[in-house]
């Protein structure tokens, strides 16, 4: 034998495993890097707001009377701020790889303790509204307790964790509608405006913000999404992946609570059904939103997707008045359904490669 | 050798991949009733011989094989599988919530009667029969998971054969690697059972003194062509492992001062895991120390249970200071680990090779409410960038999207940029070219000379020998051997892992 064949046999070691797979993998991203740089940037990942401007040119033909007018862009879009809040709330979470479904019941409780304190206590509404937003912080508490230390899965344990809070709302207000007589500045704060712009959309901005701020230019950002991304691979190189996904969940009851709060200084009227209703339209839009902008959840792609969502629905019940009832569950359901075969477009591609690299692997 | 025809029997199999021939003329029979070993060093073309039979890779042209003397195109693994070839690999494929018969039905569909009802009855009834054909004797309705290792992988051969008159050929694939010593004669009296119902069975192993037990051929294979094949009573074991490696001259020694290296960085008393077993290491300032050993050896455990991945017994020391037996606590001791499973735990591949990359030290970019200093941070990674020559140059580009090669590379970047004390590589170049893979081995020289330990898990034996001071051999979880100077060669590597408790 001569070191010929040893050397033929040292290649061969690394390769029946190794060569097969890598230049699957190359002509794989090429092909991905040769399709024009511009579908990819601007195709998908505006697709909500092309929906938005379509939807406002549709229904500003078919009812230029009222769709087009100052009044109705204010009923869209001081309505939609609680859900956009609660989308927010939603948000934080997903972002580290964990469902909260339980924000529309914080919402609720939220709401349901403003109110109550209000009607049999003396305190002011910002007290009110400080007790209820800690009420909130303690139910994300114990949502981040059973997920991280019980280790439960987060979709079984925000899903429970909601039904006992929907318990405690039922308990509070004795399944009543409960009338808070909350003083005018309150009520002012949720429905007057501020240079045109009324105050509850400000407050939204400013969540937007802050989460747009931290996710992007944080360090609280970047350990978010490296465990949403990969919670193994984020603890491996030293994140501390169980306080992030406890926190986010803290993050998120507390950003439920200002929906719930937000929403007593509109309307100030609790009753049992608010809370979870609101779940499913904040979904929607974050997981549209999911698809906008960036390839991961983010706070512009999530309000561009709920408020392109909240016009059509809006034209369909001017234009047909029957529309209003079945209009609203039609549109979430659909974009929840065409968001997500949107998302796992990438997801599957990248599947196939996993498993065959996984084919190649292994001797 | 028997005159009947051969149930297999395989002429002038090639196989070229890009770049490489994987198999070169292999010719190869297998008889009914016979167990036929198959040995070879990794990467000796067992396993592409084994993926081209189960239908994965097709063959060059000029391939012929035959099953019971008729030709046979094997284009998928439907035709594969049609023509009566079965796979047991070695991860079994079992649903561990499941129980056996549940398990038996995957793939193949339940017997149900009147209105899709499952007939439960008869399903237990027959997979009983069928693991009793096998020589087993358990209760077929507990959980996969709660059984014995051997018993799991007789459901694994049972399933395989579950159309007994169709299968004829069984492919065992490293049975016994994940399986512990006592539990191995039990697999073995199932494949005996499946020799006497007249099927074929190749018996794929790196634990030789087993082959001795089960088999009665043995084909070794070595870079990709037929060394020869041999009764099992016609050869011995000392003889096996000299075809398997070559008897080629011995690599000249590498001359290092290994001398005058006494500051002591990393240490590992009675370290103990699943599988490794009273550890003992000590590796020195400046030292790269090789850890070799088969699949199953304990090689592919060791380097996490000192990152305290999984749970251990034992202490780890770094400069005479206990580690704490937590990821966190491995990283404050200046620890860092290079996975073995790059896309599952070395990296985030959805993030980019810029958020990778920082991802082990944030607050060097911070400012002082946890703001990223992004210029900073944009800055840092370009300079990795060009240093380890990562391709596309771009920070922003996503992880996944790179090549193997320069994968590893940021992997290699996000901790290198820790200064760790300690640097612990789990199979650095799998699934690297060959490129990437000389700039990694110059690193993990670098890292040592500049005053760091580097510890070194790897499959491949030339791969140590070329970069390591020293290589430590695994075998059964114990550290067996400490190989270094003039022993240092791939051969003597390969000899001391191949060595059987029996033997020595």
């Amino acid at each position: 034998m001569t070191s010929e064949t040893a050397a033929s046999a040292r290649a061969t070691a690394a390769s029946p495993r190794t060569e097969p797979l890598e230049p699957a993998e190359t002509r794989e991203t090429s092909s991905r890097r040769a399709r024009p740089a511009w579908t990819a940037r601007f195709g998908l990942r505006l697709s909500a707001l092309y929906l938005w401007i379509l939807f406002m040119a549709l229904f500003s033909l078919i009812s230029p009377g009222t769709f087009l007018t100052s009044t109705n862009f204010r009923i869209v879009f001081s309505q939609g701020i609680v859900t956009c809040v609660l989308a927010l709330a939603f948000l934080v979470p997903l972002a580290a790889g964990v469902y909260d479904l339980s924000v529309g019941a914080v919402m609720s409780l939220a709401l349901a303790v403003s109110v109550y304190l209000q009607i049999h206590s003396g305190l002011s509404p910002v007290l009110g509204a400080v007790i209820a937003l800690v009420a909130c912080v303690l139910c994300g508490f114990v949502s981040g307790f059973i997920v991280v230390r019980l280790r439960v899965n987060s979709f079984i344990a925000t899903l429970g964790v909601g039904q006992i809070l929907f318990a405690v709302v039922l308990l509070i207000s004795g399944n009543q509608q409960l009338t808070g007589t909350f003083p005018s500045f309150w009520s002012k704060l949720g429905n007057s405006d501020v240079a045109g712009i009324p105050i509850v959309a400000l407050f939204l901005l400013a969540i937007a913000v802050v989460l747009w701020y931290a996710f992007e230019y944080t360090r609280v950002g970047r350990y978010l999404f490296a465990t949403g991304g990969n919670p193994d691979a984020a603890r491996l190189s030293g994140v501390r992946t169980d306080r992030v996904v406890w926190g986010s969940l803290i993050a998120s009851a507390t950003i439920a609570g200002f929906a719930g709060v937000i929403y007593s200084m509109q309307d100030g009227i609790f009753s049992s059904s608010i809370g979870p209703g609101y779940l499913f339209p904040a979904v929607a839009a974050v997981f549209l939103g999911a698809s906008q902008l960036s390839r991961r959840p983010n706070v512009w792609g999530t309000l561009i997707a709920y408020f392109a969502l909240a016009f059509g629905i809006q034209g369909l019940v001017l234009s047909a008045s029957s529309a209003s009832v079945w209009s609203q569950p039609l549109f979430q359901g659909v974009s929840l359904i065409i968001a997500v075969a949107l998302a796992s477009r990438p997801a599957m591609r990248k599947l196939r490669a996993v498993q065959a690299s996984r084919e190649n692997k292994g001797s | 050798m028997r005159d009947d025809v051969p149930v297999l029997s395989i002429r002038g199999m090639s196989k070229t991949f890009p770049g490489t021939k994987a198999l070169h003329l292999v010719d190869f029979n297998l008889h009914h009733g016979e167990v036929h070993a198959l040995v070879g060093q990794n990467g000796s073309g067992k396993s592409t011989l084994i993926k081209i039979l189960a239908g994965y890779h097709s063959p060059d042209p000029g391939t012929l094989i035959e099953l019971d003397g008729e030709e046979l195109h094997i284009h998928n693994t439907a035709a594969s599988h049609a023509a009566g070839l079965r796979f047991v690999h070695q991860d079994l494929g079992l649903v561990h919530d499941l129980n056996t018969v549940e398990n038996l039905a995957l793939g193949r569909g339940f017997q149900t009667g009147f209105g899709g009802r499952i007939r439960w009855r008869a399903e237990r009834r027959d997979a009983e029969r069928r693991m009793k054909a096998l020589g087993y004797q358990f209760d077929v309705s507990r959980p996969v998971g709660e059984l014995k290792a051997a018993e799991r992988t007789g459901i694994a051969i049972a399933r395989a054969l579950h159309d007994c008159e169709q299968a004829r050929v069984l492919v065992v694939d490293e049975p016994t690697a994940a399986l512990p010593r006592h539990e191995v004669k039990v697999l073995f009296d199932a494949i005996d059972h499946v020799r006497r119902m007249g099927l074929g069975v190749i018996y794929v192993s790196h634990r030789l003194d087993e082959i001795f037990r089960i088999a009665d051929q043995v084909s070794v294979l070595r870079g990709g062509s037929r060394i020869g094949t041999y009764g099992t009573g016609e050869i011995d074991q000392d003889r096996l492992i000299s075809l398997m490696i070559g008897d080629e001259q011995m690599r000249p020694p590498q001359l290092r001062d290994y001398a005058g290296k006494d500051d002591v960085v990393l240490e590992a008393h009675s370290l103990c895991g699943v599988v490794v077993d009273n550890a003992e290491l000590v590796v020195r300032r400046g030292e790269v120390v090789g850890i070799a050993g088969l699949t199953g050896s304990g090689r592919e455990e060791i380097l996490g249970l000192m990152f305290g991945v999984a749970s251990r017994h034992g202490d780890v020391l770094v400069d005479g200071r206990r580690v704490p037996a937590s990821t966190r606590g491995a990283i404050d001791a200046g620890i860092s680990l290079v996975p073995a499973d790059r896309r599952g735990a070395g990296a985030i591949t959805t993030l980019t090779v810029s958020e990778n990359c920082t991802l082990t030290d944030l607050r060097r970019h911070s400012r002082r409410g946890g703001a990223i200093r992004r210029t900073a941070e944009r800055q840092e990674v370009a300079e990795w960038i060009r240093d380890l020559d990562i391709r596309p140059p771009r920070p922003e580009s996503i992880f996944a999207t790179l090549s193997g090669g320069n994968q590893q590379k940021v992997v290699l970047a996000k901790w290198l940029r820790c200064k760790p004390r300690v640097l612990l590589l789990d199979e650095p170049t799998q699934g690297v070219d060959v490129h990437a893979k000389a700039t990694i081995h110059a690193l993990a020289r670098e890292v040592a000379t500049s005053g760091c330990a580097v510890l070194m898990a790897s499959s491949d034996d030339a791969e140590l020998c070329d970069t390591c001071d020293r290589v430590l051999v695994l075998r059964d979880g114990r550290i067996a051997a400490d190989v270094h100077g003039d022993r240092l060669t791939p051969e003597e590597i390969a000899r001391l892992q191949l060595e059987s408790p029996i033997a020595t």
